[in-house]
This record gives C-alpha cells, structure tokens and sequence, in this order.
C-alpha cells in the first residue's frame, strides 16, 4: 500500500464515514411443518416475513463456506429429500439479489411450487422423505468497532471485519435498503464517487464465491481502484 | 495454549512387558486375500498402554484463547453481543456435576458468561435413588420408551423438586433449567422478576404421551424453551429456539494435537499411518452398528487397501456393550488389519489422536442423537461417512460436508470412492470444518445464549 501515489483520487476523504456494523441471528422454530410437497406450499403462503429470511437469505450465511450445490434450504429440501430434481434446481436457481422485499421474494417462491404441482398432479401429496420445519430468525443488529474515513481504511477494515458483516451489509442490505445494491456499493458511489467500482462490487456472484471469496473479490477490486480508478465522479470538488 | 499433554505421553509407553491398566482388545489375525497389499509395512501389533486413572482436568481456557480459532472480530462481536447483559445474572441449574453432555457444556460455558460479566452460577438438583430412578424412567420415556406413569413417581418427582425448590433462591436475571429433570422448579417463578428458559438436551421427538403430557404445563409457563433439532419441538405455547449441540475446540478431545503425540499414539494401538485409515469411534452399541461398518470395510478392502479402526468404550460397565464388543470381535474374523480399541472414558486425547490420524471417519449410526463424534470429525477436516439419522444431516450435508449412507452397500462403496478421490475427500473435510466453525463450536453456543438472554430483555 505504502508504494501507493499519496495524492490518489481514491485516497481522498469520503462525504461520510463508514460505519461496519454486523448482525448475530437466533433461530426461532416455527409453527409450519412440511411433510409433503402440498403442505410445504400452504406454509410457504401463511409463514412469518423471517422464515422466508431464515431459509434463503440467513442459510447463506449458514453455510457462507460452500461454493456449489447449495442456493436455499427450500431448494435442497425439494432436491434430496423429496426426489424433485426439476423443482430444487428451479428454487435453487431463485436469486436473492434480485428481490428487495420478502414478499416478492415470497411470490416467486410459492410461484415456482405451484406451477410445479399443477404440471405434476401426483407429487403434491407425496411424503417426503424428511419434513420441512420452517424456521424464523431473530436478529439483533451489532456495533462494530472498524470506522472507514476514506479507501484505504475501508480496505483495510475489509479485511479485519467478521463474516457475519461482510453478509449484514453486503446481502441482507438489499432488504434494509430496498434496493438491488448494497451498503458497500453504495458508500463507494455515494461517499467517494466510485461509481465504476461500485457497480464491480455489486456483480459479485454469491452463489459462486464463498463469502470469503467475497471479501476477497471486493478487496482486490478495491485495490485496483487505489491502484488506477475507473472512471470516477468528483466528491467535495476532488478531481479523480 | 499448549498442544502438548507430557505427563499423558510419558504415561503412553509402548511396552510389551508392561500391560499395565490396560482396557483395550485388539483382534488381529490372517489378512484377507486382497491381491497386491502383501508388500504393505506391518506394524507390530503390541498391547497399549493406558493410563488407568483419568488425568487431570486441564484449565478452562478463557474467551482470548479462542482468538486463534474464531478469529478476533468475531471475538469482538460476542462481546459487543455481551456489553448490555453485563452486570445481569443467570442461574443455571441440572442434575449432574459430573459426567454426561449437559455437565461438560456448563463446566466451560459459566466460566465464558462469568469472563464476560454476566454473572453465572450454576446449581444442582439433589435427591435420593427414588427421585433418580423416577428421572431416568422419564428420561428413556421422553426417548419413546415404554413407560407406566404412576401416582406414585408423580409425587416422588415434584416432592423432591419441592425440597429442591426450598433449598434454592430465584432472584436472578435468568433461571435456566436443563432438561425435565428440574422442570418443576417453574414453581418458583413468581418470587422474582427474571426470565425463565428450559433448556432441553433430549430428542423430544416422540415422547412417552402420558410423561410429556405431565412436563408441558410446566414447561409452558417458561418464557422460551430451547431444543436441539427442529424435529424435537414440540406444539407449545411459547417460543422454541434452536440451539445445536457443540464441541469446545479447546478441549483434550478437539485441540490441535502435537503430530508425535498422534504418531505416539498412533504406534501404541499398533495402527500404520503409511496406509489409510478408517476409523469409527464410537460406543460398542448396536444403534452404532459397528457390524455394519466391518463388513462395508470388508467390501471395500477388495479394491483398496485400508485398515479400520473401530475405538469406544462402554463395554466395561454395560453388559450389552461387552455382548456388542464380542460380536464385533467375531465379525473382525482375526483380520489384520482391524484394530478394536475399548478405551476408558478418560481416553479423549486418544480419541482426539484417533481421529486425527484417520484418513476416513465413519460414523454409521442406525439411530443417533445430534452426533457429536461427527462433530469432532469434521471439525478436523476428516471427510465423513456417515447414516442419515438423528442430527447427522444437520451437520453432513451430502456431498458437501460429507457423505451420507442408508446402507452397508453405500458405505464401503463411499470409502472406496472417498479413498480414491483425495481431493474430494479433502474439499469435504475443509467444507465440514468450516460448518462446525461457524455453527457447533462452543463459541456458537456462547452467541446464542447472549442473543436469547438480549432477545428476552428486548434488548434486539
């Protein structure tokens, strides 16, 4: 970092500190249960805004360290355990990034199950070979001590902060803010004019990468930014 | 943190001459007729030496020690999670001291709340054998075991419960009752102001009707109940949570092991590490079915070359442990290449060497609680085969932490495929470590306690 230009765009301070926060998640069991396919639509459409958080959104960070073959518990629930190949790879195939509210998400959900019980008449009823128990979290959100004033610093915290936050803010955020971005991408446009690089950030595959993968991509692309910008917008009158 | 255990080294000589306090059986005899292993190194088979009294306990390790393993921001994060409970107070109470899982997660659990201001004490019931024997009939009950509910056990139960009651205070913060065996000290809730949680370590999941129909109004008159699988919920009145299980990486069981203490260990049971290694550690139960782990070995040996090992205890103070044990020495048919191992129950660094030395863990349960023996493998990054049962595919996720089997078949034709295909085996192992890091470590039991106790206090 040291043989970094002093005078870099990217080095300039940010319109507003960046606050790294991060969240902690209990898991309330719910009331639904699921034994079979028909069962498991009607507590797709009655069950709590959190279960349907729980079992997308959260169970990525349950199991942030898998890169392949695990989108939501949904999916892999339809998948092995009640043998319907077409529909898991359907469920899996939902991408969170693409809903800023859970009851859309819930829409394309319980929409993706019922087209595929009126195309198979028979598996509605069909005992699964485990039943499905819908979960529900509860989330406290937590303070955390890293503080970002400008790029380097924000790089630097990148790479010090938990898991947890790199998840709090880079994909719960969607619902937070409802909007098909994240906190990161945000600040990076808004506090420093990184429109480019923000917009890098935000195509991050995480269903491809771990979400040390994760860290890792926006790290390196955020290097690149100290190293030589993209285009970027002028902030508090900087030229970059 | 030291990895070393030197007074336990010292103890573990390997001499034939002295057998002293030695709780072990090897069977071996002729190998089978695998073509193309007769080159294989043969490791004299000797009899271990184990220490016949358990070893001191080591200290409680202290919340910084976890650093290394949890990284320091999430060590921050429980702190942060801890900042507004300091001050406030638990109590917990069960029935044991010593001995079982409930007593082991509570001798490392209050010392951490302890460390983080959140001041613990912890508190056991005391009775006579007919309080017990009325426990542990609910207990197997509970498991869905027969059982007459009498007017008698009844009285017994809340009588003692009652004396128990009077001899304990309930001032504090949070009353956490573990297990059904305090359950009735619900009683005392109105003498205070603190939140009471029941704390249930038992599958739930089909209960004797006439014992849990007597539990429920007690249990519902707790603030939060906690259990250890969705499937052990149970229709009730108030909100369940779901705490897993845990491992303390800390432990004599889990910590990083010196290699010359595994080889050491290794050399003394007489197993080769220059050939791979098949281990299931388990008691010698059917419900573990260790028959059925000899004879996937037995399939899989015709096409690769392995030794098993197959390390519990058990045996020495249940007589269908000894009966378990002799069968499986029958089925081993003087192979070789299976090594038995009946260890005393102070034999966790063993165990922990065990399982660092595998090359492969099975664990083919027919039935299982949550698995913690799975737990420990995959902790140390061991590709894992193991039954679909109980709380295993919580923790294996198939073909991504491991490999689940329903069958003697799909065992052995996992090992083989597992002993040849390393790199698969090593993704496993690294993906399972990683699962139990994040969701069975004793520091995500930590986590969940502090988020409950701030949920309960609206303090989210």
């Amino acid at each position: 970092m040291n043989s970094l230009p002093a005078d870099h765009a990217a080095r300039q301070p940010a319109r507003e500190p960046f606050h790294f926060s991060s969240s902690a998640n209990l898991l309330q069991i719910g009331k639904e249960k699921a034994a079979t396919l028909g069962e498991f639509l009607e507590a797709l459409r009655r069950c709590p805004d959190g279960s349907i958080f729980q079992h997308t959104f959260r169970t990525l960070e349950e199991h942030h360290f898998i890169r392949q073959g695990f989108s939501n518990d949904f999916a892999h629930w339809a998948y092995n355990d009640c043998g319907e190949i077409g529909l898991g790879e359907k469920l899996s195939a939902i991408d969170v990034r693409e809903f800023t509210s859970i009851a859309d998400l819930r829409g394309r959900i319980t929409a993706t199950v019922e087209q595929h019980l009126q195309r198979n008449k028979d598996v509605a009823g069909r005992p699964a070979r485990k039943a499905f128990y819908f979960g529900t979290s509860d989330t406290v959100v937590l303070p955390t001590a890293e503080v970002a004033h400008n790029l380097p610093e924000f790089v630097d915290a990148l790479r010090r902060i938990a898991i947890h936050s790199i998840h709090h803010h880079f994909i719960e955020a969607r619902l937070r803010l409802r909007l098909q971005s994240n906190d990161f991408s945000l600040w990076l446009e808004a506090g420093l004019g990184l429109s480019a690089y923000a917009a890098r950030v935000n195509q991050i595959d995480i269903y491809t990468s771990t979400l040390e993968g994760v860290r890792q991509k926006i790290v390196s692309i955020l290097e690149g930014a100290l190293r030589k910008p993209l285009a970027a917008t002028p902030v508090n009158g900087a030229t970059q | 943190m030291s990895n070393q255990s030197p007074e336990r080294l010292n103890e573990m000589k390997s001499d034939d001459s002295s057998p002293v306090g030695v709780s072990a059986a090897i069977a071996g005899a002729t190998q089978l007729g695998t073509p193309g292993l007769q080159e294989r190194r043969r490791v004299p088979r000797r009899v271990p030496v184990i220490s016949d009294t358990p070893p001191p306990p080591p200290p409680v390790p202290r919340l910084d020690d976890y650093g290394p393993i949890i990284g320091t921001a999430q060590l921050d994060e429980v702190r942060y999670l801890a900042e507004p409970l300091r001050g406030k107070s638990v109590k917990m109470v069960n029935s044991t001291a010593v001995g079982g899982g409930v007593a082991e997660l509570l001798n490392r659990l209050v010392p951490l709340l302890n460390e983080l201001e959140v001041h613990t004490g912890w508190e056991v019931m005391t009775g006579g054998n007919d309080y017990f024997e009325v426990t542990k009939a609910f207990h197997n009950a509970l498991h869905g075991g027969e059982y007459t509910l009498t007017q008698a056990a009844r009285e017994i139960f809340l009588a003692q419960s009652e004396l128990n009651r009077k001899r304990m205070n309930f001032g504090e913060d949070f009353v956490v009752i573990h297990d059904p065996q305090p359950a009735a000290l619900i009683e005392s809730r109105k003498e205070g102001p603190g939140r009471w949680i029941w704390r249930c370590h038992i599958d739930l999941s089909n209960p004797h009707a006439g014992v849990w129909e007597f539990l429920r109004p007690m249990v519902e008159r707790y603030d939060a109940a906690i259990v250890s699988a969705p499937a052990f919920a149970q229709r009730l009145s108030v909100p369940q949570y779901l705490f897993y299980p845990c491992i303390d990486p800390l432990s004599e069981k889990s910590k990083e092991l010196d290699d010359g203490l595994v080889q050491k260990v290794c050399d003394n049971f007489g197993i080769d590490r220059s050939r791979p290694i098949v281990t299931q550690i388990s008691r010698f139960d059917r419900l573990k079915d260790p028959l059925g782990v000899i004879q996937a070995y037995k399939m899989a040996r015709k096409y690769v070359d392995c030794q098993l090992v197959l390390a519990g205890g058990g045996a020495a103070d249940d007589p269908e442990g000894v009966v378990v044990l002799q069968e499986v020495m029958a089925e081993a048919e003087n192979d070789d290449d299976i090594i038995i191992l009946n260890l005393p129950p102070w034999s966790a660094v063993e165990i922990n060497a065990l399982q660092r030395a595998s090359t492969i863990i099975v664990q083919k349960s027919l039935r299982e609680g949550f698995g913690l023996t799975v737990t420990e493998a995959l902790w140390k990054s061991k590709p894992t085969i193991a039954g679909d049962v109980g709380g295993i595919p919580t923790q294996v996720i198939h073909n991504l932490t491991g490999v689940l089997v329903h069958s003697v078949e799909g065992c052995a034709y996992q090992i083989r495929y597992l002993l040849t295909h390393p790199d698969l085996a090593r993704q496993l192992g690294k993906n399972g470590q990683e699962h139990v890091k994040e969701n069975f470590l004793m520091t995500a039991n930590l986590r969940r306690w502090l988020l409950l106790y701030r949920i309960l206090l609206g303090l989210s």
